[in-house]
C-alpha cells in the first residue's frame, strides 16, 4: 500500500510520517503537497497531544504536597542510613536488642559505679555506726558490774517466796469480791481446798 | 544535532557541582551537611523522576517507593558517580533499573495471585483498582476546584486511560524509549546512555513505538488531531 501509493500519487502514509518525525529529516513531497503537509501537521499534533496527556497524568498523580512528603521521607531514610541497625528481638524477649555501642547502657554503668563510690566515701566520712551504737546505748543502760556478795543478795531478793494458804484465801477473797456474778456458780461447785480438808 | 539548551547546560553544571560537593562531604565524614546538600539534588530531580517512575509502573504508590529507593541508592553510591556523565542521566538509569526490577517482581507476584476483580485487559488488578480509585477522587476534586466540567474531565480521563492502555501494550524497550524521548524530551544520545542501546536502535524503537501507537489509537486519531491542531509545537525531540 505504502509503496504503491508512493509510486502512484506520492502521498505519505502514517509509517512514512512516523519515520520522518523520528529522524527529523525533511521530505520534498511535504513542500509540494498541501494535503500531506496538513496530515503531517495533524500527525505531529496527535503525537504532541499524547505526550501532553501522559505528562499531565503523571503531574496529577504527584501533586506538590505529595512531592514534599516524598522529599521528607527521602531525608529521613538518608538519616537512618547513618545510624546503627536496630535489631528487633524475637517476641519472646520483649525488649529490643540494640546492636553496637549503646550510650544508654554506658551511662547506666557509670552512674551505678559513681553512686557506689559516693556511698562508700560518705560511709567513711559520716560515723553512722557510732551514732547508731550511741543511740542504742542511751536506750538500754548497761548494768554495772556486781560483786559476788551483791549478786547473791540480789538473787535472794528476787527469789519468790513459797505461796501460803493465806495468800490463796486473800486471792480467793479478792476474786470473789470482784466477780460477784459468779458467786452462785461458785457455791454449786465443790472447792478443792475443802475437798482436801 | 542541536546542542542542549543553555538552561540545561547550567542545570547540569549545578548538578555536577552539588554531586561533587556531596561526595567530598561524605568522604570527610560531614554527613549532615552532605545530606543537606543532597536535598538540593533531590528537589531538582524529584518531579521528573516521579513522572518517569509513574510511566513505568502506572501506580502512584509504587512509583513513590521507586523514586525514594533510587535517591537513597544514588546517595549511597555517589562515590562511584563519574563527573563526565550528567548526574540526571546517571540517576535516571538507577531509577529505570529499579522500576524494571519492580515490574519483574510484580509479574512474578501476579503469576501466583488470583485476580481480585474482573478481567481487565491483562493489566495488574491492583493497579487497575488504584487507578479507578484515583479517577473517582480526581473527578470530584476537579469539579470542586471549579476547573473543567465533569463531562470534560471524564472524557479526558477516558482518553488518558486509552493512551495508557495502548502504551502498556508496547514492548518494554519501545515503551521506555518513547517515554524518555517523547514524554521526557531526551535526545537520542541521552536515551542511548540511559537504556544502554545504540542511538540508531533508539530511533528504530521510537519509530516502531509511534507506528504501533498510531495503530492502537486509530479510532480516536481524527478527533484528537482536529482538536489539537492549534497546539502544534513542531518539535522533534529525537535528533541525530
Amino acid at each position: 500500500m505504502s509503496l504503491l501509493s508512493r509510486l502512484g500519487r506520492g502521498h505519505l502514509d502514517d509509517t512514512e510520517m512516523a519515520r520522518l518525525w523520528t529522524s527529523g529529516d525533511g521530505h520534498p513531497h511535504l513542500e509540494t503537497c498541501a494535503a500531506c503537509r496538513g496530515r503531517y501537521t495533524q500527525f505531529e499534533s496527535w503525537l504532541n497531544g499524547i505526550g501532553d496527556e501522559l505528562r499531565a497524568e503523571a503531574e496529577e498523580a504527584f501533586p506538590a504536597d505529595r512531592l514534599l512528603t516524598q522529599q521528607a521521607q527521602i531525608a529521613r531514610r538518608l538519616e537512618l542510613l547513618e545510624r546503627p541497625a536496630r535489631v528487633i528481638a524475637f517476641p519472646k524477649a520483649a525488649r529490643a536488642v540494640i546492636s553496637g555501642h549503646s550510650n544508654v547502657r554506658r551511662w547506666v554503668t557509670v552512674a551505678a559505679a559513681a553512686s557506689l563510690i559516693a556511698g562508700f566515701g560518705l560511709g567513711q566520712v559520716v560515723p553512722l555506726r557510732n551514732a547508731v551504737q550511741q543511740q542504742a546505748a542511751a536506750v538500754i543502760k548497761p548494768q554495772p558490774h556486781l560483786t559476788t556478795s551483791e549478786a547473791t543478795k540480789r538473787a535472794i531478793e528476787l527469789t519468790p517466796e513459797p505461796a501460803t494458804p493465806q495468800d490463796d484465801e486473800l486471792l480467793s477473797d479478792a476474786f470473789r469480791s470482784r466477780v460477784t456474778s459468779l458467786n452462785a456458780l461458785d457455791e454449786l461447785t465443790p472447792h478443792a481446798r475443802a475437798a482436801g480438808k | 544535532m542541536a546542542g542542549p539548551s543553555p538552561a540545561l547546560v547550567a542545570s547540569r553544571e549545578a548538578d555536577a557541582a552539588a554531586a561533587s560537593a556531596v561526595k567530598a562531604l561524605q568522604s570527610n565524614g560531614q554527613l549532615e551537611v552532605a545530606r543537606e546538600r543532597y536535598a538540593e539534588l533531590v528537589a531538582r530531580h524529584q518531579r521528573r523522576a516521579a513522572r518517569i517512575a509513574y510511566h513505568y509502573l502506572r501506580d502512584g504508590a509504587e512509583a513513590d517507593e521507586a523514586v525514594q529507593d533510587a535517591f537513597v541508592k544514588a546517595y549511597q553510591h555517589l562515590a562511584s558517580f563519574r563527573e563526565e556523565l550528567p548526574f540526571d542521566v546517571w540517576f535516571t538509569r538507577i531509577l529505570i533499573n529499579g522500576c524494571l526490577d519492580r515490574i519483574k517482581a510484580r509479574t512474578r507476584r501476579e503469576r501466583w495471585l488470583l485476580p481480585m476483580t474482573g478481567k481487565v485487559g491483562g493489566r495488574g488488578t491492583a493497579v487497575q483498582a488504584a487507578e479507578a480509585g484515583s479517577t473517582e477522587r480526581d473527578v470530584t476534586e476537579r469539579v470542586a476546584a471549579g476547573g473543567l466540567s465533569p463531562e470534560q474531565t471524564l472524557l479526558g480521563r477516558e482518553r488518558r486511560r486509552e493512551i495508557a492502555a495502548a502504551l502498556s501494550k508496547l514492548p518494554e524497550r519501545q515503551r521506555s524509549v518513547f517515554v524518555l524521548s517523547h514524554v521526557e524530551g531526551r535526545t537520542s544520545r541521552e536515551v542511548s546512555a540511559l537504556t544502554g542501546l545504540n542511538e540508531s536502535t533508539v530511533r528504530v524503537h521510537l519509530f516502531r513505538a509511534i507506528r504501533k501507537l498510531r495503530t492502537l489509537l486509530a479510532p480516536a486519531n481524527s478527533d484528537t488531531a482536529a482538536g489539537a491542531s492549534g497546539e502544534l509545537k513542531g518539535k522533534r525531540r529525537v535528533t541525530s
